[in-house]
Parts: C-alpha cells; sequence; structure tokens
C-alpha cells in the first residue's frame, strides 16, 4: 500500500471519520476548515497518528503548516523524511 | 459536587460561552487606565489604591453595566445574599479586581521587586519540568497570574502562553509598561489550527505552555460541560487532548493576592492524561472536572479573587 492509500485509510480509522471512506478522500482535497472538515484537535490527533504510524515527528510550526494542507503534501512530506 | 456532565461537541458559530463575551479585561475605559498609570508614577501603588476606593464605590453604586457584570458569579457563590449583601460583594469584586490591574501595571513601571512573590511547589514544578514532556500550566482568571508569571524564571526554559487581546482592551501588560520584550512567547489562539501545532511544538522541546483553563479562546469550539457552583459551565478540553498526545502533565495553578504587595501562586492539582483514541468531549470530562473542582475551592477561599464578570452558566 503506498503512503497516500495508508495515510488516508489511517486518518479514517484514527480519526473516527464517519460518513467518508478512504477512497472518497481526493488526493488534494483541504484537510482542514473546508474540504475534509478537520479542526484543531484533529490536528493533535493527526500529528500522533503520523509518528505512529510512519515513523515521523511533525515537530514545530514551520514543518505542520505546509505538510498538513492536503494528502498530496502530507505524503511527500513523510515520504521527504523516511528518506 | 454534582458530577452529571453535558456535551458540546464542535460548537459552530459564536456561543454564549465563547471569548468574545469575555471583556474583564476591559472594565473602565482607556483614560481611566491613563489616569491610573499617572498616579503609578507620581505617587506608587498607594496613591493609586486611594482613588481606587472612590472609582469602585463609583461603579458599584452607578454603573448598572458594572453590577450586572458582577451578578452571575456572585449570585452562584453567595445564593443567600441579599441586596444589600451583593452590593457590598459587587464592591469588593471590583476592588480587587481594580488593585490586581495596578499591581499589574507597578510591576511593568516600578519592577519585579515591587512585589513579593511567594511559590509554593517549586520543586514539584522542577520534578515535572525534568520529566521532559514539557509543561500545561493552567491557570484561570484568579489572582493575578502576570505577577506570578514573573516568579517562573527558575525553571529555566522558555514559557509560552496561549492568549489573545480582544477586540477594545485597553489595559496593557506589565512588559509594556516596563518597555520591554514581552518575557514569554505569545500563541495566537485565533492563528492556524487554533494554535496547537505551536503548543504541540513547544512541548515536544520540553517548553511551558501557559493556558488558562476557564475560558473558550478564539475559534476552539471544543468544550465540555461539567458541574461550578452549583450549576452547568463549559470549558476547554483541548489542553486535555494535546496532554494526551504529548504526555505533557497538566499543572493546575492559581495565584492570590495575600497582602498589600504580596502574591503567591499555587499548585492545585496535577493532571495526568493517558493516550486516548479519539477526541470526545465525554473522554475529557473527567479531567475538566477536576480543573472546576479545583476553582471551585478557591472561590470558596477566596471568592474575591476570582474575577469573573461573565455568566458561565448561560445556556
Amino acid at each position: 500500500m503506498d503512503t497516500k492509500a495508508k495515510l488516508k485509510q489511517v486518518l479514517v480509522e484514527e480519526l473516527n471519520l464517519e460518513d467518508v471512506t478512504p477512497d472518497e478522500i481526493e488526493d488534494d482535497e483541504i484537510l482542514f476548515g473546508e474540504g475534509l472538515g478537520l479542526d484543531s484537535l484533529d490536528a493533535v490527533e493527526l500529528v500522533v497518528v503520523v509518528q505512529k504510524h510512519f515513523g515521523v515527528e511533525i515537530k514545530d510550526m514551520d514543518e505542520g503548516r505546509p505538510a498538513l494542507q492536503s494528502i498530496n503534501t502530507l505524503a511527500a512530506f513523510i515520504e521527504e523524511k523516511q528518506g | 459536587m454534582h458530577t452529571q456532565e453535558q456535551t458540546s461537541q464542535r460548537q459552530e458559530g459564536s456561543t454564549p460561552r465563547s471569548g468574545a463575551n469575555w471583556n474583564d479585561r476591559s472594565l473602565g475605559k482607556s483614560w481611566q487606565h491613563q489616569f491610573f498609570y499617572v498616579a503609578i508614577r507620581l505617587g506608587g501603588r498607594r496613591l493609586a489604591y486611594f482613588f481606587l476606593y472612590f472609582i469602585a464605590l463609583y461603579y458599584v453604586l452607578c454603573s448598572r453595566g458594572a453590577r450586572q457584570r458582577c451578578s452571575p458569579y456572585l449570585r452562584r457563590r453567595f445564593p443567600h445574599a441579599g441586596r444589600f449583601h451583593r452590593l457590598w460583594y459587587s464592591y469588593k469584586l471590583i476592588l480587587n479586581f481594580g488593585k490586581v490591574l495596578i499591581d499589574r501595571a507597578v510591576v511593568g513601571i516600578m519592577g519585579p521587586d515591587a512585589f513579593h512573590v511567594t511559590l509554593y511547589g517549586r520543586e514539584q514544578l522542577l520534578a515535572l519540568r525534568d520529566e521532559g514532556h514539557g509543561l500545561i500550566m493552567m491557570g484561570a482568571h484568579v489572582g493575578c497570574w502576570q505577577v506570578a508569571m514573573s516568579a517562573l524564571d527558575f525553571m529555566q526554559c522558555p514559557v509560552n502562553m496561549l492568549m489573545r487581546r480582544e477586540d477594545g482592551d485597553v489595559d496593557r501588560h506589565y512588559y509594556e509598561h516596563a518597555g520591554i520584550e514581552c518575557p514569554y512567547r505569545v500563541i495566537d489562539p485565533t492563528e492556524y489550527l487554533g494554535g496547537t501545532l505551536q503548543m504541540l511544538g513547544a512541548l515536544k522541546q520540553g517548553e511551558v505552555v501557559c493556558v488558562m483553563g476557564d475560558r473558550m479562546l478564539g475559534s476552539d469550539r471544543s468544550s465540555v460541560g461539567v458541574e461550578f457552583l452549583g450549576g452547568s459551565v463549559e470549558l476547554p478540553y483541548s489542553a486535555y487532548k494535546i496532554a494526551a498526545a504529548t504526555g505533557a502533565p497538566v499543572v493546575v495553578f492559581f495565584t492570590r493576592k495575600d497582602g498589600p504587595a504580596s502574591y503567591s501562586l499555587h499548585v492545585a492539582d496535577v493532571i495526568r492524561v493517558p493516550q486516548v483514541k479519539g477526541r470526545e468531549a465525554q473522554t475529557f470530562a473527567p479531567y475538566a472536572r477536576r480543573f472546576s473542582e479545583a476553582l471551585e475551592q478557591y472561590s470558596t477561599e477566596h471568592p474575591f479573587q476570582f474575577f469573573n464578570f461573565f455568566d458561565m452558566w448561560r445556556t
């Protein structure tokens, strides 16, 4: 399973997203606010989930803000950190 | 205390309990604040207090709005008090609040040595800091947290403060009086994702993050209902979620004015939040309840140092 697919699955399962399946999440869909509709507490959970499932730590705002825009940006961030 | 809780997770739009309705910091007009700043510079704290006694009396007798702001809390705290007593209590509450505003300005204008600050729990705080998960220090609108903050130097690690200035705030922070750089990093809850990423980042670096446990800030709509002074109030639970994610302990701390020129800072509780999956409000209700119990205890012991000018119980 590639990073994007795994991310979508983890998002739905770990954030308890209802009314949406991994397949329905677009790669470029905005995660927070409009789009998928996640909020600040979901961001906390997402940071934990990324570390738990991908071994990648989002350390601060400078890293987090661009990375947490969409599945595309988050997957690229994870793959870059994983080397 | 009752244990019945209600939840109101992800409320949309403005609620009566949101931060926008808190304006306790702006009791008084801009020129009135300026007047006291001049009084402090000319005659110190005592001269400013002298004027304050009359101005507080004016507010209580002539400002229906000021009395109304005191009323929700005082009715809960003193349910059997008659009209005259409530008027007297309103005076004491406004007077004490005015003294705290003056003290805050005195620290900035005359320096932190103008007050003696006693810290209870120093070793405990150092031990918690040394755990390496960062520290969430959760206060409330009691005493004068700004004066107490000046006593946190011993922690020898950066201190971050989740705070924002509401539109219309006219009083200055102590470091603004002193013309010095803000001694703590300000995290604005209206910024991207409510500042949660900044808080997470700070805690991961082992830093201190200060939050208020009795107020919803910015766009935060994550609240849980708990009992407080005989009624249900909504308290924020984001800090507990962040504590669960980082392993940081939540230190409930309150400050109080012990004398004309002395304050103390007390650790009221240390809340450990285990890692939890999900973000259901009910999951965090026990921790919010512990905070409300600590705050209720404080308001029982120091009823006129809980500066609540907002109807927390309004549904």
